[in-house]
């Protein structure tokens, strides 16, 4: 049983204790608050001319004026906008070449935190452009991808303290052309959406029995049978069983809208929630359904045409699909867009009619929800992370550029700095 | 469910012109006057309260409200809160040349079993039908330079169309305008070491650039030989004829074989317009280095250039500034080398601005040329002026192309390439609410606002 309870964990516990042991020994300042600015809290409107104390590197007081004691460093807005951390729910960055064990379309033991190049300056890029926080995910070479690691962009620090302490553990799934492509060229399963979900179905099969020994297993265990044989543990069975348990947050990758209905009956099939679909281009089509089914999408703004299923894609699929009750972030998927997020959650406002609340929340509280961390960040709300965004020009337009990025109340970006405008960076250390 | 616009007098405006307009023809059929907007009219600075004419597919009066007659018989229509500005030129794109990027019976980009290609014309493959450019036009691009890929060191020539006309000869407005020279690195053959075929290398790929333009300058002495002979045998014959006290023998007797003509090389033929000084090449390169050794080559053979993309140069901006060329910059997105500041690229425009170099945009794309004004603006935040943004959208594209006498500016006599926006036209939340190209309302809808209608229908 505790074997089961450890076997069960290990991923989190790996990450959480690793996490855990390297506070970043950056923090310079404990008490801050930053005052004079327009505060976009995301959950509860903007404040002009608020304030926000931040105190260990949380959010402790938001509002026109806040309590602080006067040795808390005091920074003046001048009447800049402060919203939180960007949230990049969609990432490849800072895994070199191995986003995709494409050897195999069943692949959930893969670990993205073996991958990850914390010294990557696609990390530092998107920094730059407020991302706070990005899920690195599994590429969609497989059906079935590898487990995502979840990171804070602290550059400078060393990698376990970029890793986000405590965030759950999510799975790449994928599902059209991509597998069909990978596998098909090598004549192998799957080269259509036939069997695209064959191998899915198969796999999912596989785990259901796996569980099943393990659940006989530990039943007998706890029943005192000493002569019980631990079923034989393999670590990709192991990974799906915990799909099927709930423990892991899955995300799918998937343009058409009939995939998207495909995959939501699989996950009733077997029993398990999708938590988020992504690229999702024509959600626009079935937004109903995605909507009572509680999955989320992670989407372009208006990225379209550069394969067959990117077709029927169209700028106004965020907000049509908002309007239908779906949970909608934008994603970069790309070095590239993660660096101007703000500029791509700001095409919605054209595209569709968003709000700039809705526009924002795109970019920060729903791809926290994605990453199941939006009790943590997201939002300026008082027990949050500090993690905050101090722009230059309006956030949503063409013209917002960050001034300085927080991180757990500590400054890791500052426009004004030379060189790489990083505090706790310097090249060559 | 209609798209409701913001200003509820304009939806009705939009209706009317979509009725006149919607068996549209080449020639503008009736005068359109816009009235009450602000002009940015790029040459003459801005006019709060104007008014546009455009009459006979050119803008036929422009200034402010006051001061317009309003033709008889004219389209009035009421722009009042309106932005109204010269139709965008993107100065590369991919246009008509594909549509969808991964499915290769569709692209026409690239002819990659040679690197010399200057023979390949984009006007060949150019598919004015293309999904692509309703979508790109309704963002207010009303011209593009269409390019081939990069992929070769020339690649073949480029058209400049106009985002309008019923087939590719009614968009295609200059057909070779260009030649790309593309010196990056990323047009050597070395995908692999098993494959590797020449040019392998950089001096692979300039030994074989320097080769072709030899070889296309000894055609030229070729042509004007033969030229020569033919004007000496045509001279020869005229005298001959007259009969004139000529001398006889070897004179008479060469003067019967009129010359043979060089055999035609389609390949150094379509290179000796860019020998002479005629048309201009668009030389790229990323970094210094390639950079000062395409420039080089261009300098040996005396081309006529401008530049494209130089965009991790920062160390010899003022090198690029002694050139005295323009620059085609970016596409300023491109990502930073890990050794540069994440901001190198979107100021490279600034920078280039301030040492007084001519610059212009280009979304060096297909799919989303119409984000092109996006790009201008969030140079700004670097240090762009916004007027130069502006211009460097319009009328700075517009000379750089030799057009600037018909596009790039709210001015008499120019093509009527109008667009009106609800706001300011480099910022993403702006809505373009009609563009006329040539005079005419083109219809604001494309495939993607058909599949939102049909999807967003109750």
């Amino acid at each position: 049983m505790i074997r089961h309870a450890i076997r069960m964990a290990v991923g989190t516990l790996v990450l959480t204790a690793l996490a855990a042991a390297q506070q970043p020994a950056t923090s310079t300042q404990n008490e801050v608050v930053i005052k004079n600015a327009i505060v976009m809290t995301v959950t509860h409107g903007d404040i002009q001319n608020g304030s926000v104390y931040i105190k260990d590197g949380k959010i402790v007081a938001v509002g026109d004026n806040v309590n602080a004691p006067a040795s808390a460093t005091v920074i003046d807005a001048g009447g800049k906008y402060l919203t939180p951390g960007i949230i990049d729910s969609h990432s490849h960055i800072a895994l070199d070449d191995d986003v995709n064990e494409a050897t195999s379309p069943v692949t959930p033991h893969m670990m993205m935190i073996d991958a990850f190049d914390y010294q990557d300056k696609a990390i530092y890029r998107g920094l730059a452009g407020g991302v706070t926080t990005s899920l690195l995910l599994h590429g969609s070479a497989n059906m079935i991808g590898g487990q995502a690691v979840v990171i804070k962009h602290k550059y400078g620090a060393n990698r376990d303290a970029m890793l986000f302490p405590g965030a759950p553990r999510s799975i790449k799934f994928a599902s059209g052309e991509n597998p069909k492509r990978v596998y098909g060229r090598k004549d192998q399963l799957p080269s259509t959406r036939m069997g695209n979900f064959a191998v899915q179905r198969e796999a999912l099969v596989q785990a259901q029995e796996y569980e099943r020994d393990w659940d006989e297993y530990d039943a007998k265990v706890k029943k005192g049978d000493k002569d019980a044989k631990p079923p034989k543990r393999d670590l990709k069975l192991e990974a799906l069983a915990d799909v099927l348990r709930g423990k892991l947050l899955v995300q799918i990758h998937c343009y058409r809208a009939d995939e998207l209905l495909t995959e939501m009956a699989m996950a009733k099939e077997f029993g398990y929630k999708v938590r988020a679909f992504h690229h999702a281009l024509e959600a626009y089509k079935v937004a109903d359904q995605i909507a009572a089914n509680g999955v989320a999408i992670a989407t372009f703004s208006d990225w379209w045409g550069y394969k067959q299923e990117a077709w029927d894609a169209i700028p106004w699929n965020a907000v049509l699909s908002m309007r239908k009750g779906v949970r909608v972030a934008i994603k970069s998927d790309s070095e590239d867009f993660a660096r101007r997020l703000n500029q791509e959650a700001a095409k919605t406002m054209r595209y569709g009619g968003a709000t700039e609340d809705e526009a924002l929340k795109m970019i920060t509280l729903n791809p926290a929800w994605i990453i199941g961390v939006d009790d943590r960040v997201g939002s300026i709300d008082i027990g949050k992370d500090a993690d905050l965004v101090l722009w230059d020009g309006p956030p949503l337009s063409s013209y917002g550029v960050p001034n300085k990025v927080w991180i757990d109340g500590d400054v890791y970006f500052d426009r004004a700095l030379p060189g790489f405008g990083m505090p706790h960076y310097k090249e060559g250390m | 469910m209609r798209r409701t616009f913001v200003v509820g007098r304009w939806s009705l405006v939009v209706s009317l012109a979509f009725f006149i307009f919607s068996g549209m023809s080449a020639a503008q059929q009736k005068a359109i006057v816009l009235k009450g907007g602000k002009l940015l009219t790029i040459t003459h600075g801005t006019i709060e309260n104007g008014t546009l004419v455009m009459e006979n597919g050119k803008i036929a009066a422009v200034g402010p409200s006051g001061s317009v007659n309003v033709p008889a018989g004219a389209q009035v229509i009421d722009v009042t809160g309106m932005t109204v500005y010269p139709g965008l030129i993107d100065s590369e794109t991919a246009l008509g040349l594909t549509e969808i990027s991964a499915e290769q019976m569709t692209n026409d980009q690239i002819e990659l079993s040679d690197e010399i290609m200057p023979h390949m014309h984009v006007y060949d493959a150019f598919h004015a039908e293309s999904e692509l450019i309703p979508v790109a036009r309704v963002n207010g691009i009303t011209n593009a330079i269409v390019a081939p890929d990069s992929r070769d060191t020339l690649p073949g020539q480029d058209s400049f169309i106009q985002l309008d006309g019923k087939s590719a000869p009614d968009m295609l407005l200059v057909k070779d305008i260009a030649l790309p020279l593309n010196f990056t690195g990323d047009q050597r053959r070395n995908q692999n070491f098993e494959s590797a075929k020449f040019p392998y290398t950089r001096m692979g790929m300039a030994a074989q650039l320097r080769q072709a333009f030899l070889d296309a300058q000894n055609y030229a002495q070729g042509l004007a030989d033969y030229e020569k002979k033919k004007a000496d045998y045509e001279s020869g014959k005229s005298t001959s004829a007259k009969g004139a006290a000529s001398k006889k023998g070897e004179d008479k007797k060469d003067a019967k074989q009129p010359p043979t003509p060089p055999k035609r090389d389609l390949k150094l033929e379509a290179l000796l317009p860019y020998l002479q000084g005629k048309k201009t090449i668009v030389l790229a390169a990323e970094g210094p280095s390639d950079l000062e050794t395409a420039v080089g080559l261009a300098k040996e053979f005396n081309l006529k250039f401008v530049l494209n993309h130089i965009s991790h140069t920062q160390p010899v901006l003022d090198y690029v500034a002694s050139l005295k060329v323009p620059v085609i910059v970016g596409p300023i997105y491109e990502d930073p080398q890990a050794y540069e500041r994440y901001d190198a690229v979107y100021s490279l425009p600034a920078q280039l601005y301030k040492r007084g170099v001519k610059i212009a945009f280009a979304s060096f794309d297909a799919h989303n040329v119409r984000n092109l004004p996006y790009q201008a603006g969030y140079a700004t935040s670097f240090g762009l002026p916004y007027d130069e943004a502006l211009k460097s959208l319009t009328l700075n594209a517009a000379e750089i192309w030799g057009v600037a006498d018909k596009l790039g500016s709210l001015d008499v006599g120019k093509t009527a390439n109008v667009v009106v926006a609800n706001g300011d036209p480099l910022d993403v939340k702006t809505d373009v609410k009609q563009v006329f190209i040539g005079g005419n309302s083109i219809p604001m809808t494309n495939r993607q606002t058909r599949l939102r209608d049909m999807y967003s229908a109750p």
